[in-house]
């Protein structure tokens, strides 16, 4: 048996090129979402676990360990199928980008965590020295300092979310890779779909990247250039 | 305290367990033993200064690194059975097994090339003047020395490999994920066929537990090791 393999990725492009888009538009926004919380939830809780606040540190600490060591597609399932069975119905949008943000938070409260600790401590005990309390130290000092500190391994950590939210294929949020095989399915050119696929998640990816590594030369504390 | 559960669960945890979770583990130990000995490879070739092989690498670690891995899992699953040709049609468990190789083995070849140059100028310089030559002298006196550094990377790719083996359901293979999710379908069917009764709560709850159980050891003992090894 032969194959008719028809390649034809231009033809392909200017086609599905609007449905296509939209469903990228769909991955950036979740993922905007995702990462802008994903942001909050880790400053707020790896604060916590860097200063050991009481109670709030240890329900973060096993919120860490729960998101970190499950798959994320069982959280996905969690949230859209078994949550409904007690009484919690989440539409799809939601548990798009809820899971993915859940996700990230866990991992971004781990960089931030190491961020904060990172801070030199003679630098909050200078400004403890000049009369901030211990919030204004940590807005002035410790924050931005130790945010610094952890911006490359959150952004890996952001990049990550963004990959993730290919996963949401599994509830037909339409994203991306959901748009892109709803094409194939029609269309059956999967050569296409896997090479559009491809092409716009690694420059995505490699684009981010570029600048975790362009960030790396220019955030280092000004006394250890 | 097994007689105080309803009788839909026996049946169901035996399934998950002895097919779903038995599917899992064999993906998880192919891939990783697969994933090691690729990456190993790649990221001591990485190490040799001839341009052409090192953008070649590259762009392998890169891609597959890059790429979201149920991307990679339908390339493998879907674009290559076109590409190739029907032998090239895989089951789902295998197509998880090679889409986690090439996933696993980029992590595993950037690990190792940073190991294989942490090692001293001096350990190449001895080892040449006993008369090893490249192969030998990686294979026996630089490779055991930077596998120390190795390990704590190992462990953390076996949890990533674990954890990744869920993607697999999405084509169709029975790992724990895909058994769990029949088995919810199962319990939901009229009877006799079912029970008519919902239990993804618990189903997908155990999954997770399954999952923790497997993965938080293996996560705190990476981070321990790493710990031990910069001291």
């Amino acid at each position: 048996m032969t194959l008719a393999v028809t390649y034809d990725l231009g033809s392909y492009v200017s086609e599905n090129w609007e449905f296509l888009l939209r469903g990228l538009g769909r991955t950036l926004l979740v993922s905007a979402i995702a990462i802008t919380g994903a942001f909050a939830i880790g400053a707020v809780l790896g604060a916590a676990r860097a200063h050991r606040v009481p109670v709030l540190s240890q329900v973060a600490a096993i919120y860490v360990e729960v998101i970190r060591n499950t798959p994320i597609l069982v959280q996905i399932f969690f949230l859209y199928f078994a949550l409904p069975q007690v009484g919690i119905r989440l539409d799809v949008f939601t548990v798009a980008w809820l899971s993915v943000m859940v996700w990230g938070g866990a991992f971004n409260t781990e960089n931030f965590r190491a961020g904060f600790e990172a801070v030199p401590f003679r630098f909050r005990e200078a400004a403890l020295a000049l009369g901030f309390g211990r919030l204004r130290t940590f807005f002035n000092i410790t924050f931005p300092i130790g945010g610094r500190i952890a911006l490359p391994s959150s952004i890996n950590t952001y990049i990550a979310v963004l990959k993730n939210t290919a996963l949401l294929y599994v509830i037909s949020y339409e994203e991306l890779t959901t748009s892109a095989f709803q094409i194939n399915a029609r269309t059956l050119e999967t050569l296409e779909t896997l090479t559009v696929l491809g092409v716009v998640y690694l420059t995505l990816v490699w684009t981010l990247s570029a600048s975790i590594r362009w960030l790396e030369g220019h955030l280092a504390l000004p006394e250890e250039r | 305290m097994l007689f105080l559960l309803p009788d839909w669960v026996e049946p169901v945890a035996r399934y998950m367990l002895e097919t779903g979770l038995r599917n899992t583990l064999r993906m998880a130990g192919f891939s990783l033993v697969f994933a090691t000995v690729i990456g190993v490879v790649l990221g001591t070739l990485l190490t040799i200064k001839f341009a052409p092989s090192r953008w070649l690498i590259r762009l392998y670690i890169e891609v597959w690194r890059g790429l979201p891995v149920i991307v990679t899992l339908f390339v493998v699953h879907f674009g290559l059975t076109p590409l190739l040709g029907t032998r090239f049609e895989f089951s789902p468990l295998t197509s998880g097994i090679i889409t986690l190789t090439l996933w696993g083995s980029a992590q595993i070849a950037e690990a190792t090339r940073g190991a294989v140059q942490s090692i001293p100028r001096e350990q190449h310089e001895a080892s040449s003047a006993l008369g090893f030559g490249w192969v030998g002298r990686h294979t026996y006196v630089i490779f055991p020395q930077a596998f120390r550094r190795l390990i704590p990377p190992l462990v953390s790719l076996l949890v990533g490999i674990i954890l990744n083996t869920t993607l697999v359901q999405i084509i169709g293979g029975t790992e724990l994920l895909e058994s769990g999710e029949q088995s919810v379908e199962r319990l939901n069917a009229i009877p006799p066929i079912g029970i008519f009764e919902i239990h993804a709560f618990e189903i997908y709850g155990a999954v997770a537990v399954v999952f923790f159980v497997m993965c938080f050891p293996l996560t705190r003992l990476a981070a321990y090791l790493e710990r031990r090894l910069v001291v």
